[in-house]
């Protein structure tokens, strides 16, 4: 197995291919939030989307305008794995400003590839005593899972490409890509 | 069985099992390392002659996971013995986690040294 040290380059990043078109997302997101409004339309208290920052962020402003319900909008950060550093373990950078008992959860994330993030995230709302409490993920690799997830939608299954663009971001840049496209670092 | 990831710098082998033990240790999974060794072909007199131990275990998970190393040589030797281990313990959750994929999982935390590779 190769070494996997690591330093922060200044590499800037090639697209080699774009893997998800601007329209694409937009008619998915749009699916996603119908099945959503389906699903939560008979609930009898408020859905809360919780995104997960920064990667997010650009998913649930898209995905919360594509459902027409009552819906509130609220983030959590998380600390975040550097490799090399020891002694240093993930927790909350920025917990929900709502009071989540009783409400309906939906964890709102840009990717899920191992599942720890999530699952760790997931363990601590479920804390807060949600009336129910279920994952979202635009993106999912499947291919690198450690904890199962319960991931109720996802927008799209990926390879093992790096991806950047809508939201996703190599090293703070990059969010802004109206689609989602795979690198080469030359 | 190794259960602790900052007094073992003897015991990997691999600076990849050692990052992904700190990569576990973050996320707060409990693992042990090569702590079981599955028998795969045992011999007329019923002695192993043949076996396969992964590399971590995750009992949150109740998972197996073995890196590989990049020469393909190893990889088709890993994933024979893997296939193998699955037929003979179908109830056992083994995960092969393959260098470029494990590669791909850091280096959305950072820039890979390639040329530290080994």
């Amino acid at each position: 197995m190769s070494h996997a040290l690591l330093e922060h380059e200044s590499l800037e990043p090639s697209v080699s291919e774009v893997v998800l078109d601007a329209a694409a997302i937009a008619t998915r997101v749009k699916e996603i939030g119908r099945r959503i409004e389906l699903d939560y339309s008979r609930c009898d208290s408020e859905l809360v989307l919780v995104a997960v920052l920064t990667g997010a962020s650009i998913f649930a402003a898209d995905l919360m305008r594509a459902i027409s319900l009552p819906v509130s909008l609220d983030f959590v950060a998380l600390s975040r794995y550097a490799p090399g550093q020891v002694r240093s373990e993930v927790r909350l950078v920025r917990d929900v400003s709502h009071n989540l008992e009783g409400k309906h959860v939906l964890v709102l994330e840009d990717i899920v590839d191992t599942g720890l993030s999530l699952n760790f995230l997931l363990e601590i709302l479920a804390s807060k005593g949600p009336a129910s409490l279920h994952a979202c993920t635009l993106l999912n690799r499947p291919s690198l899972r450690l904890a199962e997830c319960p991931i109720r939608y996802s927008g799209f299954e990926v390879g093992d490409e790096f991806l950047i663009g809508y939201g996703l971001d190599y090293q703070g840049r990059h969010r802004n890509l109206p689609y989602v496209a795979a690198v080469q670092f030359d | 069985m190794v259960e602790a990831t900052e007094d073992l710098s003897e015991r990997f082998a691999h600076e990849s099992e050692r990052e992904f033990a700190r990569f576990l240790d973050f996320y707060g999974v409990g693992w042990t390392f090569e702590s079981t060794c599955f028998a795969l072909k045992r011999d007329e007199t019923g002695r192993v002659v043949e076996s396969f131990t992964p590399d971590f275990f995750l009992p949150k998970f109740d998972l197996f996971i073995e890196l590989t190393t990049m020469k393909q040589s190893l990889v088709t030797r890993k994933n024979s013995k893997i296939r193998r281990m699955r037929a003979l313990y179908p109830d056992v959750r083994v995960k092969i986690l393959y260098a470029r994929d494990y590669k791909k999982l850091l280096f959305k935390f950072g820039r890979l040294n390639e040329s530290r590779a080994s």
